[in-house]
């Protein structure tokens, strides 16, 4: 319960009682587990353009409702604020600026923001 | 005569091996006492049975750490003040992360085996003491003082890292050993901690440096430890066999 | 008292730690000209077969994804291999889990690479 084991998994994503840093690390980890499962996905899927014209097309046809549109979304959104939020960890990580990590970390949160939004505009409201 | 605030203490209690239960106790308290004041009150006069560590009374000793509301702190020296509110709660929780041995005591042992494996010394020449990005004192003194790190664990409860798994380091240890390789270079030290157990479990969330009642900011002397080790390796690749050092 | 065990064999090495924390800013970069890439060459998006395959003629484009598909992966798997060494799996199952990370791993990058050939080619 309190002492460390393998079963407080679901602890990680705890956020009570926590400050920016570890909420920033949920989030890594969700949306690094979210990605790999669409990088997984993904290439499977593309695997219908090898098997010619006729199976893609129908392919992209049945995908093309609007959930699979917010879908395609979320992992752009995950993406970015992974990737964004990887950038921070990777430089703090290695002893560079890691006395601005906060800062770094608002910061790399904003610019996903904007991104976020300009990727759903395009995507919604096309361009 | 300060106005006292009523407020309900719950501490969580345990026998070892059993499971825990809360416990609320009434109190009326002056918000300028600190939490280890009334727990010590309880003890005093509602429930002798209670457990719990402190020693001085003032941050040097690293006993009294606990969860106070979720947050790690060092009880003897957080007003109530500063973590509830009149009519307000105050839960007290002991630290995670450590075997609990008893109500809010819990086993430091294998910690304290750890620190000592890094072979800090608890005092250091007044410029090795302190962190390298802090200001000089305004002082030509060139004497030893004490360390930063008093022990307490806070920051071991504190990480998320640490949850799941009783083998890592935790960040106290990987901190010590970064104060001493900078002071030495030992790379006995650099070894002790370069494996997965050790500096390549840290994930960035920086609650150690949150909630470090002592000014040691582990999170950066991870990360600084961390460009040490890699700088040492990327040397060593580029040396003859005859010349490598370990690790 | 708590008795410490002394790790004997480092379970994540230096150089796998260090291979997910480069690799990770790499797929950034990679990413970045990929949206670059794509928006400039194919403004409407890639919406049909004919329009992939067009996409794929020029040769930036199946270098770039092969590129992309082998940090991807590699990067995803470390990392899931990080996720794995924090919930403090005994020797045997992490070995069993590397094995199981190097096949997925391979199978996944060869594939890509097989499917960018395909389509370039096709
Ligand atoms: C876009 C650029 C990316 C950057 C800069 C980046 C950076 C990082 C960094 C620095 C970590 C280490 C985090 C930690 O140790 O806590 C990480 C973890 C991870 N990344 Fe990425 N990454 C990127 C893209 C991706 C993609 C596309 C995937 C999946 C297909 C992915 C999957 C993962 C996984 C599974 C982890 C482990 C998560 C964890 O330990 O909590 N990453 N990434
Ligand atoms: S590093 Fe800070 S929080 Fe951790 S044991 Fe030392 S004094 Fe306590
Ligand atoms: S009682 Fe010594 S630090 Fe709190």
């Amino acid at each position: 319960m309190n002492q460390p084991s393998p079963r407080n998994i679901l602890r990680w994503f705890d956020p009570r009682h926590r400050q920016p840093g570890t909420w920033a690390f949920i989030l890594n980890r969700i949306t690094a587990l979210g990605l790999t499962l669409y990088l997984a996905m993904h290439l499977i899927v593309l695997g219908k353009l090898a098997q010619g014209p006729a199976a893609y097309d129908s392919f992209v046809a049945l995908a093309h409702s609007p959930l699979v549109k917010i879908g395609e979304m979320l992992v752009i959104a995950a993406g970015i604020l992974h990737g964004l939020n990887g950038l921070r960890v990777a430089i703090t990580s290695l002893g560079f600026a890691t006395r601005y990590q906060r800062q770094l970390l608002w910061a790399s949160t904003i610019l996903s923001g904007i991104l976020i939004l300009i990727f759903a505009r395009a995507m919604f409201l096309g361009g | 005569m300060p106005t006292l605030w009523k407020i309900t203490l719950e501490i969580l209690r345990q026998r070892q091996n059993q499971p825990p239960h809360v416990e609320l106790f009434e109190l009326e308290v002056d918000p300028d006492e600190n939490v280890l004041d009334c727990i010590e009150r309880v003890w005093a006069f509602h429930d002798r049975s209670l457990t719990f560590r402190h020693a001085c009374h003032h941050s040097t000793c690293g006993a009294c750490g606990m969860r106070v509301n979720g947050v790690e702190k060092l009880t003897c020296i957080t007003p109530v003040r500063e973590v509830t509110h009149p009519n307000g709660v105050l839960r007290v929780e002991p630290l995670r992360n450590f075997p609990v041995l008893s109500d809010l005591v819990v086993d430091v042992s294998g910690f304290f085996q750890r620190m000592e494996q890094t072979q800090l010394s608890s005092i250091a020449p007044l410029s090795q003491a302190k962190l390298p990005f802090e200001p000089n004192p305004p002082t030509i003194w060139q004497g030893q003082r004490l360390i930063d790190c008093i022990e307490c664990g806070l920051c071991v409860s504190a990480c998320p890292a640490a949850n799941t798994s009783t083998s890592y380091f935790g960040p106290a240890v990987l901190a010590a050993a970064q104060h001493v390789y900078r002071q030495t270079n030992n790379p006995t030290v650099m070894q002790l901690v370069n494996c997965a157990d050790g500096l390549w479990r840290c994930h960035s969330a920086y609650e150690c440096s949150a909630v470090c009642p002592s000014n040691v900011d582990p999170a950066w002397r991870i990360m600084d430890m961390r460009r040490a080790t890699v700088a040492h390796s990327l040397r060593n690749i580029f040396k003859r066999p005859n010349q490598k050092v370990a690790p | 008292m708590t008795q410490i065990s002394h790790p004997s064999n480092p379970k994540e090495p230096l150089g796998l730690w260090l291979f997910k924390i480069i690799t990770g800013p790499i797929i950034l970069v990679i990413l970045t000209i990929h949206f670059l890439v794509n928006h400039l060459l194919a403004p409407n998006g890639l919406l049909t077969y004919a329009e992939v395959i067009a996409y794929y003629k020029n040769p930036i484009v199946p270098i770039m994804e092969i590129i992309f598909v082998c940090f991807a992966v590699a990067h995803s798997l470390t990392g899931l291999r990080g996720i794995v060494l924090d919930l403090n799996p005994s020797q045997r199952i992490l070995r069993i889990f590397d094995w199981l990370l190097l096949i997925l791993g391979s199978t996944a990058i060869l594939y890509g690479i097989w499917l960018a050939l395909t389509i370039a080619s096709a």
